[in-house]
């Protein structure tokens, strides 16, 4: 069977010169892309696109604020001025500065429930807006004014059912917002709502919760194959008087790419600004790469890399 | 060279600077407490009215608005409390002017001193050696400024433009010597340069009542009182009219010795400066360092809705005058004076926002708003939106009679970004949009968190975001940098859900959360995994002897005993791990976290 290629030549050649131009198609360049800060993920994804949406999705305790804060930390290194815009005032910034975040270039908006009241009693409060309302309006705000090279919405506590009744002009607009720039715009959340707005989806799950846990039973298989890996690694200190028995050491994650735009991050290609980067054979294998395979949203095969967030002790 | 900027008719001026829409229409400008009011100052158009200065009030309304015309105004203004006095000087300036009227207003010394001020700046801005002669009048020493500003002819015409950039109509002359410089800046309009030798040439034409007024001003120093002045110049005047002296020629042709013996001192002094001569020392003033605009309005503002008009000319008078002097501002004061006082609860007390970039003091009958901006900026546009965020954010609690604003001189930014650094946001757009989100978001809700340095959870604090701009030494991360593994992270519970713990051998098994309705679901089920406790304790020692915190704004203590558990949720059986505590100081359990 022709390829696209081969197919688009011949109509070219039999409709002429004249229509040439009106054939041609207008092949966007690949997207630059930042690194998330985790090589794993960098192997997977091929980094963060600029100017475009990306989802970090999962279910509570899978990870997703640890990607976003290593995300941020990258960003700040960058000497790149971020937004968080925390839907649930849930933002932690002592574990953002242990990840190495630079909190002196970060936005961090704060939305609740109870922001929108006027203080005066003469006037009658304005209306008080909800949490996604507060949101969106911020992000607006923040796309327009511009200059950032990230800007993350924490959407992580708000439930699938809320996220998924945000109008899908929002997020249209959001990306038509960035599009002409060099801004990440990261979403984090439960479940995917961007849809095909979003360049790059990923879907992070949690395999197991390493601890040090002296006198639990070995075996901690439970729902959703929850389990408890021990953990007898050197940054842990064998402290016999320590009364307490078990100690959370970190989470083994897996991530999945759901939808993607970028291509694979090549053997000895750079992400944006990293010019020494280096990815391993098997993560370009997994998302089935030839040259142009990074134009199909959906891959062909499943796409998964494992990695560990610790703990900060 | 000498020059003088002499504003004619200055409290009409002054008057018409914050009301451009006023220049097309006859003003004459009231004095005095009621009933007693009368004309002090009047432009050309009232002049050809038939107004004169020293007109009463009930005079002067034969040529203003028709009766009938005002008293639908007031019933409008009675039936619409909306309606302010702005929204109709608005109409009125959108609606053709009507001839046959003139516009009646209060003398304000606020827009006088602001209109002064405002002088002075331009004329500080051409030349140091500025002499504050009176508040119409100023006296500038050029001396030695032709090679930077070119022939005298085009000094005077740059000084004319820059002070119509402050919204003055001035009449500049340029002369050999400063009287010289005042007489023609007096009597004749526009731009004027006296050629050195044809002072008295050109000033012969002038009436002598010209000569007088400036007589008086000259005498400034002297102990004698204003109205001891005027009744001097007054006889003087009469004398000389008897005489059949009218203008300065004939002044300057008298013989010498005979008016010496007749006016005395006076009289000679009169006839040097009639001749154009008078070489003096100018008495210098120092540079205005204080930036304030004011303006009383005639009727209380009531809403929001007209009050940027206002602050709009009186920020476009104030940025002219920074730029003027190549300055910007570091920080804006916005004071409103009430019809009413306002009570207490009523204004957000300055401790209450301390730190924030704006903060309210109360206190009487006047409010004021703090703007502090982290970079000096000049444009009017930016201020007038921030203080109008900056209102709706705190609006004043009675209807508004006069208006204040102030700005702190710093000098501008000079800073220029390299090409190849990462893009910031501008720093005046990301002001207006710190504010439109604090307006959104509420105060002090959207910034920088600042770490204490405690070891209690949460121990942070909101700072005034600012886009950091210095370059910092750290090179950007390669991938091959990204060594460290990625931290767990934190999801803090603001505030921290009650929760009904049940133990078993010390330990907790079953969780139920007692608040939080809402997600009550998410926090309800079985304990697999925990570890711990960890006891930690801080700040008991900002307790007071009865036990209670010693104040509100310092911490609280805090003696607890932290547990990481990992819970099955009996909903939907997912697993997430959270930080829960129990407080030792009143027995009950919380969750003030989940690892994420």
């Amino acid at each position: 069977m022709p390829s696209v290629a081969t197919l688009r030549a011949r109509i070219e050649s039999s409709l002429g010169e004249h229509l040439t131009s009106t054939l041609l198609l207008r092949e966007r360049a690949a997207p630059l892309t930042v690194s998330t800060g985790l090589a794993a993920l960098d192997a997977l994804t091929g980094g963060l696109p600029r100017g475009a949406l990306s989802e970090i999705a999962g279910p509570a305790s899978s990870g997703r604020t640890g990607v976003m804060l290593a995300a941020l930390a990258q960003a700040t290194r960058r000497r790149e001025v971020c937004a968080l815009v925390d839907a649930s005032d849930s933002f932690d910034p002592a574990s953002a500065a242990a990840d190495g975040v630079d909190l002196e270039r970060l936005l961090w908006v704060r939305c609740s429930e109870r922001s929108s009241l006027s203080p005066h009693k003469d006037h009658p409060p304005r209306a008080a807006l909800g949490r996604l309302e507060q949101v969106l309006k911020v992000t607006d705000l923040l796309l327009q004014g511009g200059g950032f090279g990230m800007v993350v919405l924490d959407l992580g506590d708000i439930p699938a059912e809320s996220a998924r009744r945000v109008p899908l002009t929002s997020w249209f607009r959001f990306r038509r917002a960035v599009e002409p720039t060099a801004t990440v715009l990261l979403l984090i959340e439960q479940e995917p709502c961007a849809k095909t707005c979003a360049s790059l989806v990923v879907r992070l799950e949690r395999k197991a919760v390493c601890a040090r846990d002296a006198v639990a039973a070995p075996a901690r298989i439970g729902p959703e194959g929850w389990q408890i890996v021990s953990h007898s690694g050197s940054g842990i200190p064998e402290n016999n008087v320590v009364s307490h028995a078990a100690l959370l050491h970190g989470m083994q994650l897996r991530a999945e790419v759901v939808r993607t735009s970028n291509p694979p991050a090549r053997h000895g290609e750079a992400l944006d600004g990293d010019p020494g980067s280096s990815t391993p054979p098997s993560a370009k294998a997994a998302l089935g790469g030839g040259p142009g395979s990074w134009t199909q949203r959906k891959p062909a095969q499943p796409a998964n890399a494992n990695f560990e967030l610790r703990a900060a002790w | 060279m000498f020059a003088c900027i002499y504003i004619p008719d200055f409290p009409v001026e002054a008057i018409v600077r914050v009301e451009p829409w006023l220049r097309e229409q006859a003003v004459a400008v009231l004095e005095g407490k009621p009933p007693l009011m009368r004309v002090v100052a009047l432009n050309e158009k009232a002049r050809c009215l038939g107004m004169e200065v020293g007109m009463t009030k009930l005079q002067a309304a034969v040529f203003s608005a028709p009766a009938n015309e005002v008293a639908h105004s007031s019933e409008a203004r009675v039936e619409n409390s909306k309606t302010t006095q702005i929204e109709l000087s608005s109409r009125r300036a959108k609606s053709k002017p009507k001839p046959g009227l003139a516009m009646l207003h209060q003398r304000s010394a606020a827009q006088e001193n602001s209109a002064h001020a405002a002088l002075l700046d331009v004329a500080h801005a051409f030349t140091p050696r500025v002499e504050d002669t009176a508040s119409d009048t100023l006296l500038l020493d050029l001396a030695g400024l032709e090679r930077l500003y070119g022939a005298p002819a085009t000094m005077a015409r740059d000084l004319a433009s820059r002070v119509n950039a402050i919204a003055l109509e001035a009449n500049i002359a340029l002369a050999a010597n400063p009287e010289a410089a005042l007489h023609a800046a007096r009597g004749f309009s526009g731009t004027t340069v006296l050629p050195a030798g044809e002072e008295a040439h050109r000033l012969g034409v002038l009436p002598l009542q010209v000569l007088l007024d400036a007589f008086d001003i000259s005498l400034n120093n002297g102990p004698a009182s204003d109205r001891e002045r005027d009744k001097l110049g007054e006889q003087m005047l009469d004398t000389l009219e008897r005489w059949g002296v009218r203008d300065f020629r004939t002044l300057a042709l008298l013989p010498e010795h005979a008016l010496a013996s007749r006016l005395g001192e006076a009289g000679t002094r009169l006839q040097r400066l009639a001749q154009g001569a008078g070489m003096r020392t100018l008495a210098l003033c120092e540079p205005v360092t204080h930036f304030e605009e004011a303006m009383e309005l005639e009727s209380p503002v009531e809403t929001l809705e007209p009050l940027p008009f206002v602050l709009n000319r009186l920020l476009e008078q104030l940025c002219a005058r920074l730029e003027a002097r190549a300055l910007a501002a570091q920080e804006l004061h916005l004071r409103l004076r009430l019809e009413r006082q306002v009570a207490d609860e009523e204004t957000t007390t300055t401790q209450e926002l301390a730190g924030a970039s704006s903060h309210v003091v109360g206190g009487g009958n006047t409010v004021e708003h703090s703007l502090r901006l982290p970079v000096a900026m000049c444009d009017s546009k930016v201020f007038l939106k921030l203080l109008q965020l900056e209102l709706a954010a705190h609006p004043p609690g009675a209807p508004i009679t006069k208006v204040w604003i102030a700005a702190e001189p710093a000098p501008p930014r000079s800073a220029q970004r390299g090409l190849f650094l990462p893009v910031t946001p501008e720093a005046e757009k990301l002001e207006i949009t710190l504010a439109r989100i604090s307006g959104i978001v509420g105060e002090r809700r959207a910034g920088i968190a600042r770490l204490l340095d405690t070891h209690r959870r949460d121990g942070f604090v909101m700072d005034h975001f600012v886009a950091a701009e210095e370059p910092r030494q750290k090179v950007a991360p390669t991938m091959s940098d990204v060594t460290e593994p990625a931290r767990l992270a934190l999801r803090m519970f603001r505030p921290p859900w009650q929760l009904q713990v049940r133990l078993a051998e010390g330990r907790p098994v079953v969780l139920t959360a007692v608040t939080k309705p809402a997600r009550r679901g998410e926090l309800q089920g079985k304990v697999l995994w925990s570890a711990g406790p960890w006891r930690s304790s801080g700040d008991w020692w900002t307790k007071n002897v009865k036990g209670e915190s010693a104040s509100e704004d310092q911490a609280c203590p805090w003696d607890r005993e932290e547990w990481d558990v990992a819970l099955a949720n009996e909903n939907g059986g997912s697993v997430a791990l959270f930080c829960i505590y129990r407080d030792l100081a009143s027995g009950q359990w919380f969750a003030d976290a989940s690892y994420d």
